[in-house]
């Protein structure tokens, strides 16, 4: 860890901003893996650039990760280098530890942080907030949420090396997320209700709109997924029959 | 030259739902808004951007799902809608978005494609570190031009469209609006449905819409 600057450490936290700059079907986060390891490599393989190349095209294999937790995978192979640890150890904690930190991070926050502010703010819009403060206020409680897991991630990965999963054990994130995911059930409810009974919402609109949004949420509800696009569908195509129909003689 | 500001706009926004940060700079609600204040009608952009965040609140950028763009479909709804004053404007130019963000979508699978070819291999012994770093940031480039053009053909096409069809929509303001409503209704019930469904989550929807009919009355 010595062999570490904090210089070498800031900018591979900082390049991992960019870790699905080059995304791709091949590698997936393979690439941006190893652009955002590079100051560090470059450190501690400063004398012997050929084992440094090395050391680079290891980390070029497949790698998946969610984004904001891909920093606990670079954060421990930084570390896991930064300590000499043999090839074939570094590919196979990179193998084992690439799942648990997709489906960790997708139902955190995919499922459960993003949606959570989304409505947060769509719901204050609604209630009557002015808009700079609904936009501010959502970024600003998103990026608190997204910044403190990165550089959770990362320090938890530099410090605890091979060890990492114990970390993730213990800081609970899936107990989290579902925790998080009440709040939301709350938050659908009450943004709904803000859509209903606000000013302009579907009850001033009249019983046929109300008829159709309720279908609407009640098919997304049993259906899940997979009736988005064509609802999507069916709704431009409703708006271009309306806008056709009033261009007609 | 509006529209090439437009373009630059939405490229420099659709960098962050994938490639650079994601902190959410090209959700709807944060593109509408800014592309709204950066054509001087910052309302109707967050208008468009709160209405396209719903029909997108379960489209997330999850590296490997297939999903519509939600950056550059929203700078092409409100740079199409700020053209028009009429009724039809905004369902025109949600409708649009909609659309042109399926467009997104493929392009993104497109260049995902493209930027398999240009990424060194692991194999290759000739893979060293500047050769990552061009290839990564190069990457990151074709990302920005692609949603640049994305944007400036949509925004083209969307303004033409917008301005033969919108003066002729044939029904109200309202109307128009509680269509799109009804149709963002299907997004809050898949997420639900992600949530656990109904059935799990009863006594929290069901408080939380209570709250939201009495707060909305209340405020």
């Amino acid at each position: 860890m010595s062999a570490l600057s904090r210089r070498a450490m800031t900018s591979t936290f900082l390049r991992a901003f960019l870790v699905q700059g080059s995304w791709n079907y091949h590698t997936m986060l393979g690439t941006g893996f190893a652009f955002a390891i590079l100051p560090g490599l470059k450190q501690i393989f400063d004398d012997d650039p050929e084992s440094m190349d090395t050391s680079v095209r290891r980390h070029l294999d497949h790698f998946n990760a969610h984004p904001y937790l891909a920093n606990v995978a670079l954060g421990a192979a930084l570390r896991l280098e930064a300590d000499g640890t043999d090839a074939q150890t570094v590919r196979r904690f990179k193998t084992a530890v690439r799942g648990p930190l997709g489906g960790l991070g997708d139902s955190l926050i995919w499922a459960a942080w993003l949606p959570t502010v989304s409505m947060t703010a769509l719901a204050l819009w609604w209630i009557g907030l002015p808009g700079w403060v609904v936009v501010a206020g959502f970024l600003a409680l998103y990026n608190a949420g997204h910044l403190a897991l990165r550089v959770w991630g990362f320090r938890a990965g530099l410090q605890s090396g091979r060890d990492v999963a114990r970390s993730l054990r213990e800081a609970r994130l899936s107990q989290l997320g579902s925790r998080i995911q009440s709040v939301a059930s709350l938050l659908v409810g009450v943004l709904t209700g803000a859509v209903l009974a606000g000013q302009g919402g579907l009850s001033e609109a009249g019983l046929p709109w109300l008829i159709l949004a309720i279908g609407c949420f009640v098919a997304g509800l049993l259906v899940g997924h997979r009736v988005w696009r064509p609802t999507a569908i069916a709704i431009v195509c409703a708006i271009t029959l309306i806008a056709a129909w009033g261009v007609l003689p | 030259m509006e529209l090439v500001l437009i373009a630059l706009l939405g490229g420099g926004l659709a960098l962050d739902a994938t490639s650079v940060g994601q902190f959410m700079l090209s959700r709807p609600l944060v593109t509408g808004a800014l592309t709204g204040w950066m054509l001087g009608d910052p309302a109707l952009g967050l208008m468009i951007g709160t209405v396209l965040e719903l029909y997108l609140l379960v489209s997330f950028p999850s590296g490997g799902a297939r999903f519509p763009e939600a950056t550059t479909a929203t700078v092409v709804a409100v740079a199409t809608a700020s053209v028009s004053t009429a009724p039809g404007a905004i369902p025109l130019a949600i409708a649009i978005g909609l659309a042109w963000g399926q467009v997104g979508g493929f392009s993104i699978t497109a260049l995902r494609k493209v930027n398999g070819f240009i990424v060194p291999e692991a194999a290759d012994p000739n893979a060293g570190a500047s050769r990552v770093a061009a290839a990564h940031l190069g990457a990151i480039v074709l990302d920005f031009l692609r949603g640049v053009l994305i944007t400036g053909v949509g925004v083209a096409i969307g303004r033409l469209v917008v301005a033969r069809l919108a003066v002729a929509w044939p029904l109200g303001e309202r109307e128009g609006f509680a269509l799109m409503l009804a149709g963002a209704a299907v997004s809050v019930g898949i997420l639900l449905h992600d949530l656990g469904g109904f059935r799990e989550r009863r006594v929290l929807f069901v408080a939380g819409l209570a709250l939201g009919i009495v707060g909305v009355r209340l405020l």
